[in-house]
């Protein structure tokens, strides 16, 4: 009976792997999102070097909301375009007449999605150094706060586009739609994730960004399964 | 003995429109039944409810006696569907697309399901091709192994004909032909009156979401089931 729960636990982390698999693929072909999404953000990098008068800001504090909010616009940019490849040729009409349950279908898309926005982080954190000088931490807790805080934050935003992507491309209004629902439903998540990361950069002590880390972590959770519960309204007829 | 397909008092509404309004017919193993019908007479809506991806507003349908929840998706290893849309990925190969849905229907021993259903529809040789750069018949004929890698009872074609060319839709027509083999049942829905009624067992003919017209196909000529049709859409016109 328990190696039957565990063969169905690996079960469907393989059909989830598959579906992220293929959008992972179809992406690498093309480039397209990915491409888009790093250009914008090297862009809006080189414009805040540009538009910030360094003699009167001190750079280093206001460099984590810049870092989450290019985080934010570029995920907008890229992530509200995960259904596009789908109609083409009525693809995912094919896979929601598989017998695969529909939050399979979502949750391989947020980790694909996951996969793609972490990479285009990381290229915004290399992008932001160079500019702003900013400090990274200098101990091994104070990388793995910062990369726990990173990926539960791009997670909870991934979760919620992931499903209001599918939303508009469902809707007359199409992807305009988007910012205006998530905008509001990110608010909890950058409190916390710019706080976090904030103090991190701060070389704060990790009691103080603890806090941040369990609200990320709730959230993520939340979001995750609303996504996968309401996918299905997103989706089907 | 128990129907192999049974549709019971389908309906679907669209806002004000019945798409499909109160569909009663029942098929055995191994027949084929074409639907014929105008342009808007809800024959897509009509496969979309067999195949399970949309649920009727009223009405059941019954595979072996047994009602198909639309919701439990393990029904769907039944139904396999075919339409214009080929609902195959462009970038991927055909045998990428095939692999995926193998995945997706979990299939045991896919690997010599793919090359076999490749081998059966003649696509070998464009195995490891991206399938936006073949032609519109290597398309449809992928389309059609993917809907058969699963081994379905039910096969629903939703006019797989458009876009193909004389040989190409030969071809297609001998393939569906050799698809009756007694086992499955299949629903063709297409525009070609020739092909459908060659291929058919019985026929319908299907106006504003209603059948007003079943029948067997035997004996049943081409140039008089085409009067016959275009009567009867006048009939109903006027």
């Amino acid at each position: 009976m328990q190696e039957d729960r565990g063969t169905q636990v690996l079960n469907y982390i393989a059909l989830v792997w598959t579906v992220a698999r293929k959008d992972l693929v179809l992406e690498l072909r093309t480039l397209e999102r990915l491409i888009a999404m790093g250009a914008f953000a090297v862009l809006i990098g080189v414009l805040f070097q540009f538009s910030i008068d360094t003699s009167l800001i001190r750079v280093q504090t206001i460099a984590p909301s810049l870092i989450w909010m290019t985080t934010v616009f570029a995920g907008i940019l890229g992530l509200g375009r995960t259904y596009i490849i789908e109609n083409e040729n009525k693809a995912l009409a094919g896979v929601l007449q598989s017998p695969v349950a529909l939050d399979v279908i979502y949750l391989g898309k947020v980790v694909s999605n996951f996969i793609l926005l972490l990479s285009v982080v990381t290229l915004i954190l290399i992008v932001f150094s160079l500019f702003f000088n900013l400090s990274f931490p200098i101990e091994i807790k104070g990388w793995l706060s910062l990369a726990g805080v990173f990926s539960l934050g791009v997670l909870c935003f991934v979760s919620i586009m992931t499903l209001l992507s599918a939303v508009a491309v469902n809707n007359t209004m199409g992807e305009s739609i988007i910012p205006v629902l998530v905008f509001p439903l990110l608010v909890p998540v950058m409190i916390h994730a710019v706080t976090a990361t904030n103090r991190i950069f701060a070389n704060r002590p990790f009691v103080e960004i603890e806090g941040n880390l369990r609200m990320l972590v709730a959230m993520v959770l939340i979001f995750l399964m609303l996504g996968a519960s309401l996918f299905r309204f997103a989706i089907e007829d | 003995m128990t129907s192999r397909l049974e549709a019971k008092g389908l309906v679907r509404r669209f806002s004000r429109l019945r798409a499909v309004d109160g569909i009663t017919f029942d098929l055995q193993a191994g027949e084929l039944l074409t639907i014929f019908g105008p342009n808007g007479a809800g024959k897509t809506t009509l496969l979309n409810i067999l195949a399970g991806v949309m649920c009727p507003d009223e009405g059941q349908v019954l595979l072996d006696g047994n009602v198909v929840v639309g919701s439990e998706r393990q029904w769907r290893k039944e139904f396999g569907l075919v339409t214009h849309q080929t609902m195959l990925y462009d970038r991927l190969t055909a045998v990428e697309n095939l692999s995926f849905y193998s995945k997706l229907f979990n299939l045991e021993d896919s690997e010599r399901r793919i090359w076999d259903a490749m081998e059966d529809l003649e696509v070998k040789e464009v195995a490891n091709q991206p399938v936006g750069s073949l032609s519109r018949g290597f398309q449809q004929r992928i389309a059609l192994a993917r809907a058969l890698l699963h081994d379905p009872k039910i096969l629903l074609l939703d006019e797989p004909y458009i876009g193909l060319d004389l040989y190409a839709s030969r071809l297609l027509r001998d393939l569906i032909n050799q698809l009756k083999d007694g086992e499955r049942t299949v629903v063709l829905v297409t525009h070609n009156f020739g092909q459908g009624l060659e291929l058919a067992d019985r026929i319908a003919i299907q106006v504003s979401g209603q059948f007003i017209f079943t029948g067997s196909s035997d004996g049943v000529e081409l140039t008089e089931f085409e009067e016959f049709y275009c009567r009867k859409i006048e009939e109903l016109r006027s």
